[in-house]
């Protein structure tokens, strides 16, 4: 089965039906998951402009990602459900796009990548605990790393607007064309 | 039904004329406008949980607005540059828009409740900065804050769904669908 076939397949359960029943539930789910895009992309602003010195200096790293962190995973679930239900209300218009692989390719890398950053935050805590005013040695690249972590958020986000204009931006690229709808 | 002749002039316009023109510049523009959004709301987050007691309570107040303003205000900008070239594009269509309409109006209650506490509410903030329960009138004016934010947001998505269609169609205007 290729992966139109299962877009296809997917669009014909129950579920999908029903979420395609009303058509207040699209642009709801949409709202819901703009609004965690909110919570979990200004969340991680703080965490890597704090590695980058830039806000909270006064506080250690660690405290600095012990409050981000829960309202960036708790963002992220939410984010997760909601995108989950929207790819299967509408899995044709997803699945059939360049942007929508893209960034779910970008998303397990940001996701992995924010796992090993909490790790590596709590194991330098717990190895040098924070004494007055003494920071725990950053592990080498981390300032990179943050920079390159916000780059890969702001791919992600443009990827997820970019779903609705996936011929425009990609072309003849876009699978979409291979479904028929032309490239503009 | 015609639109006001500014906003006829404003969809005419050059701007409007480069924005319908470019392929790329709608998906551009909406992920800015998209992404000025987000920093919005998720800056006036932190801000509002800070005023309702939920986040941060060892973190004066004044520290954490002071240290969000400047994002703030600097997407609030960019939103709304973003907005104003969405709506160039397609300006008479956007203001026949219920959605639309009901957006700008709560986009003015923002400012409002926000004008509120800044000149009354946050006059005693050196009561209630850090380490104390924050008065009735700053968690009213967190909760107002999120609702009206959020609202926009779930407008702007409306806006998406029905721009074009809620408008009466004219009855006198031949449709050719062969092209």
């Amino acid at each position: 089965m290729g992966l139109q076939e299962f877009a296809a397949a997917i669009g014909s359960t129950a579920l999908s039906t029903a979420l395609k029943t009303d058509s207040w539930i699209v642009p709801f789910l949409q709202s819901v998951h703009i609004l965690m895009i909110g919570v979990v992309f200004v969340s991680i602003l703080m965490i890597s402009l704090r590695v980058l010195d830039r806000v909270r200096v006064d506080e250690p790293l660690a405290l600095v990602w012990r409050r981000f962190a829960p309202f960036m995973w708790t963002g992220l679930v939410v984010m997760a459900i909601t995108g989950a239900l929207l790819t299967i209300a509408e899995p044709v218009r997803e699945f059939m796009t360049l942007s929508f692989r893209l960034k779910m390719l970008l998303l397990v890398i940001c996701i992995v990548s924010a796992v090993v950053f909490g790790r590596s935050v709590r194991a330098a805590a717990r190895s040098a605990p924070a004494a007055a005013g003494v920071e725990p040695p950053l592990p080498a690249g981390v300032r990179v790393a943050a920079v390159v972590t916000l780059v890969l958020w702001l791919a992600i986000i443009f990827l997820g607007r970019a779903i609705a204009y996936d011929t425009s931006v990609w072309g003849d690229w876009s699978p979409t064309v291979s479904l028929g709808g032309a490239a503009t | 039904m015609n639109a006001p002749s500014f906003i006829q002039g404003i969809e005419a316009s050059a701007i409007g004329e480069w924005m319908r023109a470019n392929v790329l510049a709608m998906p551009l523009v909406n992920t800015l406008h998209v992404l000025c959004i987000i920093l919005v709301f998720g800056s006036i987050l932190i801000v509002d949980l800070r005023l309702l007691g939920l986040f941060d309570r060892g973190r004066a107040i004044t520290r954490i607005s002071r240290e969000m303003l400047h994002l703030t205000w600097g997407a609030f900008a960019g939103a709304a540059l973003t907005g104003a070239l969405f709506f160039s594009a397609n300006a008479t269509t956007y203001w026949f828009n219920t959605a639309f309409r009901f957006k700008m109006l709560a986009i003015l209650l923002a400012g409002i409740n926000m004008l509120v506490f800044q000149l009354v509410t946050f006059r005693s903030v050196g009561e209630w900065d850090r380490d104390a329960p924050t008065p009735r009138a700053a968690k009213v004016a967190g909760v107002l804050s999120l609702l009206i934010w959020t609202t926009v947001v779930v407008l702007g998505r409306i806006i998406g769904f029905t721009k074009g269609y809620d408008v009466p169609v004219p009855q006198n205007i031949d449709f050719d669908f062969s092209t």
